[in-house]
This record gives structure tokens, sequence and C-alpha cells, in this order.
């Protein structure tokens, strides 16, 4: 899978990964996906639940070598 | 549960998994703490967290020839030792489901964790209290200046959300640039971690038990230190997201946590209060209300720049976030200075009037003291639900 646009998150800790996808996710047309790297354990948790809250989709949470890669997909 | 090729797992197995393998709702860590907290306050004093930070600053400062508070070397001070297992805990915590990694954040975020650290010690010391002592243990003491800090908190952490959208607006690089972590684990690699994490345990109890012959209140508060440690690393224990979040994200998921964690330790601690166990004014501090709502301002922008309060700082230092290091670094620097240079001036400009203990069953007996922080946390509970569901406070 790719996404549309890259957001790095690595290294950043909570909140300034989900603030920065919030702030990423404002610029997206409807549709189009997020491919977001993050290094926080609690992405994890924040990334989903925080995309059940908003309307947007979570398509896939891969994990690599050194943290996650998250695709979202940008909500009506 | 089928493990791949079809192996089911051992029952050994299966409760390490239920421990280490995702992250506990965060109430539970809530009512642990809680339960802990009344635990600490029948060994010696309730939970508190800058106090330890402080007396790592005030000893590290004696010892460079400096004249500041002498409460304790930093292995007799409960509050040191309950801090430093903390840390270890965490540690362990994160080892044992593979998630420590020493992160390396861009430059300009180490120097937010540093500047919030910073505050956050000013802001401690100042308002005598930060969210443990002035908050998750200071309601449950039922100390009315303990509502003012939490104001002041709010306000401290309502300031700083509109600071951090402008900065990711306008200022995105701070956040963005070179970083890099190193140690971490994942599916395949670091199967390193949960044997150093049960080292770390068995250290940690190594440290409790040789306190037992000597002093039996260190040995607890070392124990206690090594659970809450664990506990706020997998519960992602956060005082900072339940006060933030209704400003950011809308979730009430953190603040009906730490909602859980006061309840459970008010009932503990007005037990002890009220039987005569312990003082009447144990942890009601000296700050209605100027300097809690002073301190508890400072203290919150503080800790929502830096990303977690005193507590906050410490475990996210465990699971290995450097930006939280350079938070405490911070912390342990501000505290003992303001102690000596800019507290004493404050405190001495102010009447005591504005300086008062306030210990609201004094004024108004036990029952309605205790009806009175009810109410406040059923309004505080209806106003998180509500703004959850109308986004009204919220930022996105």
């Amino acid at each position: 899978m790719k996404g549309d646009v890259i957001l790095d998150c690595k290294g950043l800790s909570c909140p300034m990964p989900i603030l920065k996808l919030a702030m990423a996710i404002k610029k997206l047309e409807a549709g189009k996906v997020i491919e977001m790297y993050g290094t926080d354990p609690g992405s994890k948790d924040d990334v989903p639940a925080w995309c059940e809250r908003t309307g947007n989709t979570l398509l896939d949470t891969v994990e690599v070598e050194d943290g996650f890669t998250f695709f979202i997909r940008r909500g009506e | 549960m089928i493990e791949s090729g079809s192996k089911k797992k051992g029952s050994l197995r299966e409760l390490y998994d239920i421990f280490f393998s995702k992250s506990w709702p965060m109430w539970v860590g809530g009512i642990l703490l809680g339960v802990g907290n009344i635990c600490l306050f029948i060994v010696l004093k309730p939970w508190g967290a800058s106090g330890g930070v402080k007396n790592w600053g005030d000893n590290l400062f004696n010892l460079m020839g400096g004249e500041f508070a002498n409460m304790g070397a930093i292995n007799l001070f409960p509050y040191s030792v309950l801090c430093i297992l903390l840390i270890m805990g965490a540690f362990a915590g994160a080892l044992f489901s593979k998630q420590f990694a020493l992160r390396f954040p861009p430059l300009g975020e180490l120097f937010k964790g540093l500047v919030g650290g910073l505050l956050m010690g000013l802001g401690a010391v100042i308002g005598v209290s930060c969210t443990i002592g002035g908050f998750f243990s200071g309601w449950p003491a039922l100390s009315l200046g303990a509502v003012v800090f939490t104001v002041g908190l709010v306000i401290g952490t309502w300031i700083a959300v509109k600071y951090l959208l402008f900065e990711v607006n306008k200022f995105p690089k701070l956040s963005s640039g070179k970083t890099s972590s190193f140690l971490s684990a994942s599916k395949d690699k670091g199967s390193w971690q949960p044997f150093l994490g049960a080292a770390v345990v068995l250290i940690g109890l190594i440290i409790a038990f040789r306190y037992t012959d000597t002093n039996s209140v260190l040995a607890w508060y070392a124990a206690i230190g090594l659970f809450f440690g664990m506990v706020c690393q997998r519960s992602r224990f956060c005082i900072v997201r339940a006060l933030r979040e209704p400003f950011m994200s809308g979730s009430s998921v953190p603040a009906v946590a730490v909602m859980a964690g006061i309840l459970v330790s008010m009932f503990g601690f007005v037990v002890i209060k009220f039987m005569g166990v312990r003082g009447d004014m144990i942890w009601v501090w000296p700050h209605f209300w100027v300097p809690a709502i002073v301190g508890g301002t400072i203290f919150g922008f503080g800790m929502t720049i830096a990303g977690g309060c005193t507590v906050g700082s410490l475990w996210r230092a465990g699971e290995g976030h450097i930006k939280l290091w350079a938070s405490i670094v911070g912390m342990v620097v501000a505290m003992p200075l303001t102690a000596k240079f800019i507290k004493p001036a404050f405190f001495d400009a102010l009447p005591d009037s504005m300086k008062q203990m306030f210990f609201l069953p004094e004024k108004i007996g036990y029952g309605a003291a205790v009806g009175v922080f009810l109410v406040i946390m059923l309004l505080w509970y209806l106003f998180v639900k509500w703004n959850e569901r109308t986004g009204k406070f919220s930022a996105y």
C-alpha cells in the first residue's frame, strides 16, 4: 500500500503525532490516504481511537523496523 | 488464540500476554494507582511526585557546593526512592512488552521538553504542588487548595494547547527534522527486552527488600514505586491527557480514568483521616488560593509543552523518550533554584489570607466536604462527556 501524502512522526511523543495527523488530514481531500510513520508506542492505541472518533478510516497498521506505519484515509 | 503454525499458546504465555501484549485500559491504571495511593498513605503519606525530583536537584546542587534544602540523601528520602523505582518500573514494563527504545526527537522537541520541565519546576515550587500532590492526591485529601490548583492546571493547559496548534501550523519545522531510535524491538527482533525487564524487576525488588532491615517505610515506597511505574507504562496513565484532550481531540477517556483513581483514593483517605489514623492536614498545602492558581497555571502550561507532568515524564523517560529526559533535567534544575531564589519573596509578598491551608471538612464537616468533591467530579464528568459529543471545546 502507498499513501498520497507522507507524514513523518518518528521520534515524536504524545501529543505531537496525533496533533500533526489532525492538521495534515485537514489539508487533504476526502478519500486520499496519509502514510504516517511513528515510533511512540502510544500511537498504536491513539491512532485507531482518533480515526474512529473523527470519521476517518485506518486502512492498515504495519509494524516496521523501529515503529509503525499507519495508512489513514480521510473521511467525508 | 492460535499462533502461527496453529500451535496453541501455553497457559503461562496467555497470562503473560494479558499483561504485556497490549495496553491496559487507562481506567484500570487509575484504579490501581488509587489503591496504591491509599497504601502509601497507610505506610507514611500520600503520593507525591515533584518532591522526589526536587530532592534530586537539592542533592545535586549541594554536592556542587551550593546551600539548598536538605531533606535527606536521595536513597533515604521516600519520595526520591519512589521516583527512581517508578522509572525502573516503567522501564521494565516497556521491556516486557518490547516497547522500549531510545527515541531521540527533533532538536526543537528536545528544547520544548527542557522548557516544559523548567516551567513545571517553577510552577510546582510556587504552587507547592504538582498534578499528583495538588490533584490526584490533593482532591482525596479534601483540600480546597487542590481544586484551585487544578483550575490553574486547566488554564495553563488550555493556553498551551493554543500554543501547540499555533506552533504546528506556523512552525512545523520545530517538530520535524532528524530523529533516531536505538535498541528498538519488533516482532522478530529484540527478544532480549523481556529478559532485561525481568532483571530490572528483580533489582527493584532487591532494593526494596534491602530496606526492610533498616527502614520499612522506604521498603514499601520502593516496592510501590516499582509497581506504579509498571502500571503507568502499561496503562499509559497520563494526567496531561486527562486535562488536555477536551481541548484537543475531545476524548473523555483519560479524564474518566483519572476520576476513577481519585474516587478510589478519596474513599481510603477519608477513612484514614476521619478515623485519625493520620493527621487531618496531611496533603493540605498552604497554597489557597494565590500560589495554587499561579503555580497551577505555570505547571499546566509546562506539562503540556513537555508532553508529560512529573510522573508522566518519569514513566516516559523509562520507556526511552529522550524528550522527557530533557523535561526531568528541567525540573531538577528549576525546583531548587525556585525554592531558594523566587518562592521566599513571592510568599512574603502575599497576605496570610492568600496562602492558606484550606481543609474543607474543617469548615463544613466530612459528609458535606465529600459531597462537594463528588458534585465537582460529576460536573467535570458531564462536561467532558458533553464536550466529547458536541466537540464544542475541541480543536479537532
